[in-house]
């Protein structure tokens, strides 16, 4: 059990209704067994208890960290998130401005009046804040996924885009960056971008050859690209090309998936259908 | 405008979709296997996406495969819904209004509906949903009496039922089918056991 709660921990999931089980169970019978591992399991266990309304407990795993750490700021900030749990925003603030006096640039107490501000529906703040902060603070990469889904939220296509190229150089055999960049670019629209999501489509692929949402992305914009009155007959053909051979690889796809299952039989055809008719635009 | 009829087919797939991604958006599209007249059925729903909802590929994506499905069921699309992460807001983004408008230029009745996150509990007597219907060149709160929820308390029990029978997971949205191309995101599964479940109800044989 305890082997689970660490892999959960260190690959970050966020199966809360797993952990509460696991951890709740392990604290209650084994807590003398646990030795020193038992401070980031009430960590652990509080944060996903918290997750899913279980104040009781939330509650029961703080008193024990605040006893064992009484001036600690990690706990503050513990007690922090359960006042935004109970949306007690107000004093939730209070407590991260007293961690901040003391150290202005613990990162955990500014992200946590940032993920307020986006619960309370004030994006445009939000995204302020943390611009404010990466200004000053700019090595902290490890704000940008954070960034990323505020940016997402807020349809701010160019500060996502900025945030996955930092991510992209920090990350460079992450496929799903250059995915998701591939997505900005074409949401963003126009030619250029259009090509420039095709290359980063055709990068993630490279990093990883399953990736569907990058082959139908690649697909998309290479025909879009294909089909647009202002490029040259060679960026066309090439174009065309790059789009037949996302095609029929999405084709084998699907053939191989469907293979045997009947009820796949509808998602087959429809894929076979809409890359026919995406074909005859094209031309 | 006219009354919209949403079917409990169509309701249960969409308040599990919500329940599954608890701390997404998700959306999905509305669909009629009824002709088009005055009055909107929906029939069923295509759960979409529960990530990045407002990244343009995917989506448009999307909406072609489930047209091409449509034209090989006999269904249309007659709408649009979506749940936001932020559970105090039920309001239309701007990519729900987007996706709205394209649905409305070839549906002139087209829906878009929003769930309440806020009215998501079990023994809540009131559906939580917010619907739009598109008036004078924008998207107005439709009146709640042109809305009909047929046997809403047997849809209440159905999907009950399926949380505590586990068929809740056997949902599969347009996102977790780009995940693995072998879950079948028109839930063929899923319709069936909900369509078990609510003929008894109608005393259907």
């Amino acid at each position: 059990m305890r082997d689970k709660l660490r892999k959960w921990r260190e690959e970050n999931f966020r199966n809360s209704e797993q952990i509460v089980d696991v951890g709740e169970e392990l604290i209650n019978e084994h807590a003398s067994k646990l030795g020193d591992d038992i401070w980031i399991i009430y960590e652990q266990v509080m944060i996903a208890a918290l997750d899913c309304s279980r104040d009781d407990l939330a509650w029961s795993c703080l008193q024990e960290l605040k006893r064992q750490f009484p001036d600690s700021h990690r706990v503050k900030r513990l007690a922090g998130m359960r006042l935004e749990a109970l949306e007690r925003y107000e004093d939730a603030n209070k407590l991260y401005d007293s961690i901040l006096q003391d150290d202005p640039t613990n990162t955990a107490a500014r992200k946590r009046k940032i993920s307020i501000l986006r619960a309370q529906g004030k994006s445009s703040e939000a995204i302020r804040e943390l611009n404010e902060y990466l200004e000053h603070y700019w090595e902290c990469f490890l704000c940008s996924p954070f960034f990323l889904s505020l940016s997402f939220h807020s349809h701010s296509y160019a500060k996502a885009a900025f945030c996955l190229e930092e991510l992209m150089m920090t990350n460079p055999h992450n496929h799903l960056y250059c995915e998701q960049y591939g997505e900005v670019k074409y949401t963003q629209g126009g030619l250029e971008n259009l090509e420039l999501a095709r290359k980063y489509f055709a990068q993630a692929l490279k990093l990883n050859n399953r990736n569907m949402r990058a082959l139908f992305g690649l697909y998309m914009s290479a025909s879009h690209v294909a089909a647009s009155p202002k490029v040259s007959a060679k960026v066309k053909k090439d174009n065309v090309k790059y789009a037949a051979w996302a095609a029929s690889q999405i084709s084998r796809a699907y053939q191989m998936a469907g293979r045997g299952k009947k009820e796949n039989k509808c998602s087959v055809k429809a894929v076979e259908e809409m890359l026919e008719s995406m074909q005859i635009t094209m031309s | 405008m006219g009354e919209v009829e949403l079917s409990c087919l169509a309701y249960a797939k969409m308040y599990l979709h919500a329940s599954q991604f608890p701390r997404s958006s998700v959306n999905g599209l509305l669909l009629s296997s009824s002709p088009a007249g005055a009055a909107v059925c929906i029939t069923d729903c295509v759960p979409l996406l529960h990530s990045h909802l407002s990244l343009a590929p995917i989506t448009q994506l999307a909406l072609t495969q489930v047209d091409v499905w449509c034209s090989q069921t006999q269904q249309r699309i007659v709408g649009y819904y979506q749940a936001n992460a932020c559970v105090s807001d039920s309001s239309p983004t701007p990519c729900a209004l987007k996706i709205a408008e394209k649905i409305f230029e070839q549906c002139n009745n087209a829906v878009l509906l929003m769930i309440d996150g806020e009215k998501m509990f079990p023994g809540c007597r009131v559906p939580p949903i917010v619907m739009y219907e598109r008036k004078d060149a924008r998207w107005a709160l439709k009146d709640k009496h042109t809305i009909m929820l047929r046997q809403w308390e047997e849809t209440c029990s159905i999907v009950n039922q399926l949380f505590s029978s586990g068929d809740q997971t056997l949902l599969v949205d347009f996102d977790s089918h780009l995940d693995d191309i072998t879950k079948d995101w028109t839930n063929q599964k899923l319709n069936a056991k909900i369509m078990e479940l609510i003929s008894p109800a109608n005393g259907n044989v």
